[in-house]
């Protein structure tokens, strides 16, 4: 038998079994569901956002729409859904139900508020009610603070920072994580204030406020209510690269436990998102996509990546990847990299050809059997006909010491 | 025939060859990852097959591996000499949208890149029980493999001097390759299970001795290795022979295929259709037969060959005379075939292809010339074995058991694989194989 990996995460002193966590969505709204992923095998859950008895939450249907790619759904996941139409009451038991039954894993609540007093009280109340965590909602983009509508609490650093305190006042032990929006001029400056208040740890990130699309026949956008239509937030993988971005902005400048959610598909996702600086790893689109069931794909891929890799925890992937990141100016220029083409995988497409030529450096040639000669003088490296390669593999980019080292018309 | 090594290449070489990792990346991600996936609905032995193909695509591959591993024990062989076109394939969704997933490629492709890397399950120490395997052909693997998983001490007897069954002596290499087969035994035996060779229970062992030896439960999976006859005039003929006798020759030896090649001379016919008998007939052709003709009583839609190996043999060239009975094998002075008679049929009852049923139509005789015949009409189990069993049979002749449990008349013996079913694919003696184990198990649990 090949060596155990511990693939258990501490997280603001929670200790999960894994690092794959239900993000606070339609996922995590019914107690019986949250039931039967924890089944399945996800470590834990953040129950969707609840608030104050009386809150009003008006929902509207349709809330969902998706982004498709040619022939690929769901590239990204657009939704016009509020916070749950389940208030503290009915949560606060289901948080108490949901530990009895399932004692080994960790459940979570995201909240919203819209008073000081309110802030507090709820948070004291799924404290009390056996809360591992406390996730508050700065970053709802249908929410408001009764100020301008789409405004986001995680969008101006000083308050967010006081609301921060109002939660700590009330959540007692239990450790309070404050979910951010990237939709922001300066992240950094936010995730520091939300630190200075208090909080233990941060979930970067909210969804990004969108337009998912037209419809051409009545010019009216999606989502479509009757008519009517709004800005959507944006989750799923389109948004990898921004989650991605905020995820290791925050890790490198602020010294905060960080979950990570936006657009994390699979393990692989997953260990990038750590690799970055996320602890644990929340999902949303892709479990509503295809299952619950992905958990125990999630698990046996990054159990295997990290033997593959000679660790043996998945503790260690956490935040390797961030020496690697330097400012612009900071990046090497001293070496020419040229690309060069394995003729054997070429499947003579020559999509390489087409984007050089026009938006590229004309540094491709096509032979008569349409395999294409790289000009390596031309070449400058930029990247783009791996890019469009649809052959994994076929090109790829070479150092070239010297300029005596180029070939000019040469195929490899 | 001079290039006598060249031909035997042909025959060596896969016709399907692996997937390479982006082709199978890409193919896996055309999968749309079905819920409740109906490709492993129709998978006899019960593969994830969607999770092992979403494994792929996650480039997970050796996970992959594993998922096909803990469902079968023959994994990479299914891959490749599965019917996939009317089992998985068939099943899969994306059939409505455009084309199936190639799950059989995908299939042989993980397990060839991942069957070294498996988790795989250290043998019971101190098991109490002990069950024996008559037979180490697809049955006896799958049940061994699977009793040793649930704990129990696993022997295998088997009369040949090797494991594998068909798949050692029966499947042409040109689908098979014989490190499939090596690597899979040695995946069994990293499970526990101990082999005897030359061993033949009936004949060298009796069922009463192996109780005496104290194993408690007998699983029986003979296969069919005793070819049937035709019986028609001219079988005594040199250059007469039997399918499973030849591709068992040509399977294993490149000096015995060069030998084949020579005693066989330039032109065969096979009388036969089912997958034995195309089978025969491509592996000859890929051997350097000059012409292969295959006869056979059923129609081309009638023929129990899989589809797919019937389009394959004619794109191989091999030359169908469909809805034609064999009449006599012609010979010449020196007592050498020289040829085949046959005669065209037509069905008395339709939908019934069993030789009693087809009538001889006056005025289509016709002869192929052939320097060599071979027979594949189908196989049995030896009816002496079967007699020295003791056990009831069905209406058929064959081993009478309860549903898929493999129970014989006899509580401590079970059975399962072609010598039950009277000859299916690989996979369904696979699953046979996993059900009467698990039936095993559980009789034995209930006795202690």
């Amino acid at each position: 038998m090949s060596e155990k990996i511990d693939l258990s995460m501490e997280f603001c002193g929670v200790r999960f079994d894994s690092p794959f966590l239900l993000a606070a969505s339609p996922c995590t709204d019914d107690q019986e569901m949250v039931a039967r992923a924890f089944q399945a095998g996800w470590a834990g859950a953040v129950l969707k956002t609840t608030s104050v008895e009386g809150t009003p939450v008006d929902l509207v249907y349709p809330m969902i729409v998706g982004l498709d790619h040619e022939d690929k759904r769901i590239i990204g996941l657009g939704n016009i859904d509020l916070i749950s139409h389940h208030h503290i009451d009915l949560i606060e038991q289901r948080v108490r139900d949901l530990k009895e039954q399932f004692p080994e894993k960790i459940v979570a609540a995201s909240m919203m508020a819209a008073t000081r007093e309110d802030w507090t009280a709820v948070a004291r109340r799924l404290s009390q009610a056996g809360a591992d965590i406390i996730e508050c909602s700065f970053s709802c983009p249908q929410g408001t603070l009764g100020s301008k509508p789409g405004f986001m609490l995680g969008q101006d650093p000083r308050l967010a920072g006081e609301v921060t305190a109002w939660v700590k006042e009330g959540a007692g032990q239990t450790p309070v994580v404050i979910k951010i929006t990237p939709q922001v001029a300066d992240i950094v400056e936010v995730a520091q204030a939300v630190k200075e208040g208090g909080a233990d740890g941060i979930c970067a990130s909210n969804t990004i406020p969108s337009l998912m699309g037209i419809d051409l026949d009545t010019f009216a956008p999606y989502p479509q209510v009757d008519g009517k239509s709004t800005y959507s937030g944006l989750s799923g993988p389109a948004i990898k690269p921004i989650t991605l971005r905020v995820i290791a902005e925050i890790a490198r400048h602020v010294d905060i436990p960080i979950t990570g959610t936006g657009g994390a598909s699979d393990w692989r996702d997953a260990a990038e998102f750590m690799l970055v600086g996320a602890r644990t790893v929340q999902f949303c689109t892709a479990p509503m996509h295809y299952g619950y069931r992905i958990i125990e794909h999630l698990r046996d891929g990054l159990e295997r990546y990290l033997r593959s890799k000679g660790l043996k925890a998945a503790e260690e992937l956490v935040g390797r990847s961030l020496d690697y990141i330097v400012s612009h100016e900071q990046l090497p220029r001293d070496k020419k990299v040229v690309s060069r083409i394995d003729t054997q995988l070429c499947i003579k497409d020559d999509l390489c050809y087409l984007a050089c030529r026009d938006g590229g450096h004309q540094a491709i040639e096509l032979g008569e059997d349409r395999i294409p000669i790289m000009d390596e003088e031309k070449c400058v490296g930029c990247g783009l006909c791996l890019s469009v390669c649809p052959v994994p593999g076929c090109l790829h980019l070479e150092e070239v010491s010297d300029e005596k080292e180029t070939t000019k018309g040469k195929a490899e | 025939m001079t290039e006598q090594s060249i031909p035997s290449e042909r025959y060596v070489q896969e016709v399907e060859p692996l997937f390479q990792d982006h082709q199978a990346w890409l193919e896996a991600s055309r999968c749309l990852f079905c819920h409740d996936a109906p490709c492993a609905r129709a998978c006899p032995a019960g593969i994830d097959v969607a999770g092992f193909i979403r494994r792929i695509k996650e480039r997970n591959v050796t996970g992959a591996a594993q998922l096909i591993f803990e469902a079968n024990i023959l994994g990479g062989t299914c891959g490749r000499v599965c019917p996939v076109e009317i089992l998985c394939q068939e099943a899969c969704s994306h059939t409505e949208l455009a084309d199936p997933i190639r799950i059989g490629r995908l299939q042989a492709y993980a397990w060839s890149r991942g069957y070294d890397q498996l988790d795989i399950p250290a043998p019971e120490k101190d098991s109490p029980g002990r069950v024996a395997v008559a037979g180490a052909g697809p049955a006896g693997l799958a049940a061994a493999a699977e009793l040793a998983r649930l704990g129990h001490r696993v022997e295998v007897f088997e009369s040949g001097h090797g494991a594998g069954g068909v798949l050692r002596s029966g499947i042409p290499a040109y689908r098979l390759p014989a490190e499939v087969l090596e690597r899979e035994l040695g995946l069994i035996e990293r499970l526990g299970v101990t082999f005897n060779w030359n061993r033949e229970i009936g004949r060298d062992l009796s069922l009463d001795e192996l109780r005496s030896a104290g194993f408690e439960a007998v699983f029986l999976a003979f296969g069919l290795g005793q070819s049937a006859r035709v019986g028609l005039p001219g079988e005594d003929l040199r250059g007469v022979f039997w399918a499973v006798e030849l591709l068992d020759r040509m399977r294993n030896d490149a000096q015995e295929r060069e030998a084949l090649v020579g005693e066989m001379g330039r032109q065969v016919v096979v009388i036969g259709g089912g997958n034995v008998a195309v089978d025969t007939a491509c592996s000859l052709l890929r051997l350097g037969m000059e012409k292969v003709s295959l006869v056979c009583l059923e129609g081309p839609r009638e023929m129990p060959a899989f589809p797919s190996e019937v389009s394959f043999a004619l794109q191989e060239g091999v030359e169908l005379h469909t809805r034609s009975r064999p009449l006599r094998i012609m010979g010449d002075e020196a007592g050498r075939v020289t040829g085949l008679e046959g005669i065209g049929i037509e069905w008395k009852e339709p939908g019934c292809f069993l030789p009693q049923n087809a009538v001889s139509i006056p005025g289509t005789e016709f002869r192929l010339q052939a320097d060599s015949v071979v027979e594949a009409i189908g196989q049995r189990c030896p009816a002496d074995i079967l007699e020295t069993l003791q056990l009831e049979r069905s209406p058929q002749g064959l081993i009478q058991v309860e549903g898929e449990t493999g129970r014989t008349s006899d509580p401590m013996i079970f059975a399962a694989g072609d010598m039950v079913t009277g000859g299916a694919t690989v996979v369904q003696a696979v699953a046979g194989g996993k059900k009467a184990a698990r039936e095993i198990h559980r009789s034995l649990q209930g006795t202690r």
